[in-house]
């Protein structure tokens, strides 16, 4: 009895998650008309992909998939590759005031980005990298480093100093255990710290606003932006849109599943 | 101590080096090799502006051999937000739309953002083009404030409140167009006797309180609406232009022509609903006429206007960043979509055009929608839209009538809510 309260209410939360996936489809697939004449919840009655075509062509969305990669697969190697360092340092390093830097980048972390776009803005314009894509990768590695060094630096902590001590007598240095021995043991977080930069770059809106003005740099976020009218919105589009935009982030996800579920699991001694 | 003169010294030196070689650089690309006129617009490609606009291109590059015209869509958000960020930097646009009003294209003026335009709108003659009410939007003193000074930008259509309706369900009522509030309130009367609810409206966004504004402006004059709109003299909010507005509203509520239900409506459900031929009357900007003519297939409908003055205005307006590089290329291009081709396109894709042609309109209803603007513009009763005059002003609007829908708070009460923000905002525009 007590299992099925539990199925049903997994069923109840999984129903509740999809449902909004569910809505955008269905307006995804129907034409503007049906829409007008029917409403958003009714049956598209037949099938259009009419919309999305439509869409992908004004905004020239294979140009921003790719602007969405290369920033987004960036900043997750650079951000895991710093956190990496950081942490060492900080981890297993245990340099002196580790917990006051590992506070100051917390507290960077929770920095609304309405506060930072301003100074953002005027130090990119003044390094000539206003409206380039290495604006928006310097900030984001930063931004993604900030929480991978947290991340990183409490599991080295806790890292296993028998496999350390052994390193070190057989005469390995530091850089040599880190890249022999920490990195290869540590690898599911790292993997799961990678997957999680990656798809927080690729979902990021506001600072990529800001900073790519240019169509050709923007990234998929910013190119669903567009369709937001002043009064109006086309409902048919802004689904087919949507959709366009999380398939994506699920395709990635689905990739990368098997490092996400494995989860953090570092550090164990075999 | 010499030491670190020295340095600085050299440092300085090289800056401006550098600084003589960017400028350099700058000024020398000007002229060589073909040129190209940055263009943004927020209109979608569909629009009756994004139809026009797109053909002014068109005719811009023909009569412009030589000239590559860069034109880049954007988001209306996208623009709001960066507009004084990237009018700021050296990747501004040429040309671009830009919202009008104080907030918006009166800020960046007094920034000193944008070009002055006055002379060229005197040499090409738009002034003469544009209605006096018209002309209200494009120009900014040096507080930002609308109305006089200076120009900063040239509209290129305009918007305006009205009613739209369902012919085949008035007609099965027995109903004749509504010309006068009575007559409007009898109409609604009947529907709401046969079961129906009147008013699409959509409380959660701009629609309701477009429709008590516009109750307010039957009891007001234009010296009302200036003293709201470019504070001129002192507003009451307690006075009985207000007062009818909100308590008319109220008594709408109550009445059954607005249902309680639609506090929580969006403007784009509202316009679903209508479109379906759930309620007979939609009092709502010609911003949905293109999306009504499109969706619209199953009854016959057409439109009124509100007797007296009427919420409206000039449409978002062609700005030239002060920025721009391309000036003269910037004014010919606007000049394109003031000619009468490119308004008649406009209009007949179903924008409100500025300038008249005289040409015949392509549909009855497209006709009408042009009539009903000439007749608000030629009686001077345009009277812009209540969430103007000061900054967040239009949540205000929004939460003070949602008030009125649900009957938290009474019509005193919402006209409160409505007075503080404003009165606040009276010192930010040096009253």
């Amino acid at each position: 009895m007590k299992r099925h309260a539990v199925l049903w209410s997994l069923i109840v939360l999984a129903v509740v998650m999809l449902a909004p996936f569910a809505i955008v489809a269905l307006n995804a697939l129907k034409t503007p008309a049906q829409y007008a004449s029917d409403g958003p919840l009714a049956l598209p009655s037949d099938i259009t992909f009419q919309g999305v075509i439509d869409f992908w062509d004004r905004v020239g969305f294979g140009q921003k998939l790719l602007n969405s990669f290369i920033i987004s697969g960036s900043v997750a190697v650079l951000a895991v590759v710093v956190s990496v360092l950081n942490a060492y340092a900080l981890g297993i390093g245990r340099i002196r005031g580790r917990s006051w830097i590992l506070i100051a980048f917390l507290v960077a972390n929770t920095l609304p980005q309405e506060a930072m776009v301003y100074p953002l803005y005027f130090l990119a314009k003044e390094t000539g990298l206003y409206d380039t894509q290495l604006s928006v990768i310097i900030i984001f590695t930063i931004i993604q480093a900030a929480f991978g060094t947290y991340l990183l630096s409490s599991t080295y902590a806790g890292f296993p100093h028998e496999l350390l001590e052994a390193a070190r007598i057989d005469g390995a240095n530091k850089w040599q255990t880190l890249v022999r021995i920490v990195v290869p043991i540590s690898r599911p977080t790292l993997g799961v710290l990678f997957v999680f930069s990656f798809i927080w770059t690729w979902n990021e809106f506001f600072l990529p606003l800001v900073l790519l003005i240019s169509n050709d740099t923007q990234t998929v976020p910013v190119a669903l932006g567009v369709l937001q009218g002043q009064r109006l919105m086309d409902a048919t589009m802004t689904s087919a849109s949507a959709l366009l935009g999380v398939i994506p982030a699920i395709a990635f996800f689905l990739i990368f599943q098997r490092t996400l579920t494995r989860g953090i699991t570092a550090g164990a001694v075999k | 101590m010499t030491g670190v003169w020295g340095r600085s010294r050299r440092a300085l030196a090289i800056t401006l080096a550098a600084a003589l070689a960017i400028t350099g650089c700058g000024s020398g690309s000007g002229d060589d090799g073909p040129r190209t006129l940055k263009l943004w617009h927020y209109e979608g490609p569909d629009s009756a502006m994004g139809v026009a606009w797109a053909e002014a291109i068109k005719q811009f590059e023909s009569t412009h051999p030589g000239v590559k015209v860069e034109f880049e869509e954007k988001g209306f958000e996208q623009i709001q937000k960066t507009a004084p960020m990237v009018l700021n930097s050296k990747d501004a646009p040429d040309v671009l739309e830009y919202n009008k009003g104080n907030a918006t294209a009166g800020l960046l003026s007094r920034q000193g953002l944008l070009t002055d335009i006055s002379e060229e709108v005197a040499k090409r003659g738009w002034d003469k083009q544009l209605s006096q009410n018209i002309q209200t939007t494009a120009r900014y003193d040096e507080r930002g404030v609308m109305g006089s000074g200076k120009w900063f930008g040239v509209p290129n259509y305009a918007e305006y409140v009205m009613a739209f309706y369902n012919k085949d369900m008035f007609a099965k009522q027995g109903l004749a167009v509504p010309t006068t509030i009575e007559e409007l309130t009898a109409a609604m009367d009947k529907f709401v006797a046969a079961g129906i609810t009147p008013l699409a409206v959509g409380g959660a966004e701009y629609p309701a309180h477009q429709i008590m504004y516009q109750l307010a402006l039957s009891k007001a004059d234009k010296g009302w609406v200036d003293r709201f709109q470019r504070y001129t003299g002192t507003v009451d909010f307690h006075d009985p232009a207000w007062t009818y507005g909100a308590e008319t509203f109220a008594d709408w509520v109550k009445k059954g022509y607005v249902s309680k239900d639609s506090a929580g409506v969006k403007a784009e459900d509202m316009g679903v609903s209508f479109m379906q031929g759930k309620h007979p009357i939609m009092i709502t900007g010609s911003w949905w006429y293109g999306r009504l003519a499109a969706g619209i297939k199953d009854f016959q409908w057409g439109s009124f206007l509100w007797p007296g003055l009427t919420a409206g205005s000039a449409g978002n307006m062609w700005v030239v960043p002060q920025g721009s590089k391309n000036k003269d290329l910037a004014y010919d291009f606007i000049a394109i979509t003031m000619s009468p081709q490119i308004q008649d396109k406009l209009r007949d894709a179903g924008g409100v055009p500025v300038a008249d042609s005289g040409s015949p309109a392509a549909s009855p209803q497209i006709k009408e929608l042009t009539e009903n603007f000439k007749t608000l513009s030629a009686g001077d009763r345009l009277a812009f839209y209540p969430d103007w005059p000061a900054p967040g002003y239009y949540d205000v609007q929004v939460s003070a009538v949602q008030k009125l829908i649900t009957g938290t708070a009474t019509p005193r009460q919402a006209l409160d809510e409505l007075a503080k923000p404003y009165q606040e905002n009276l010192a930010n525009v040096g009253k």
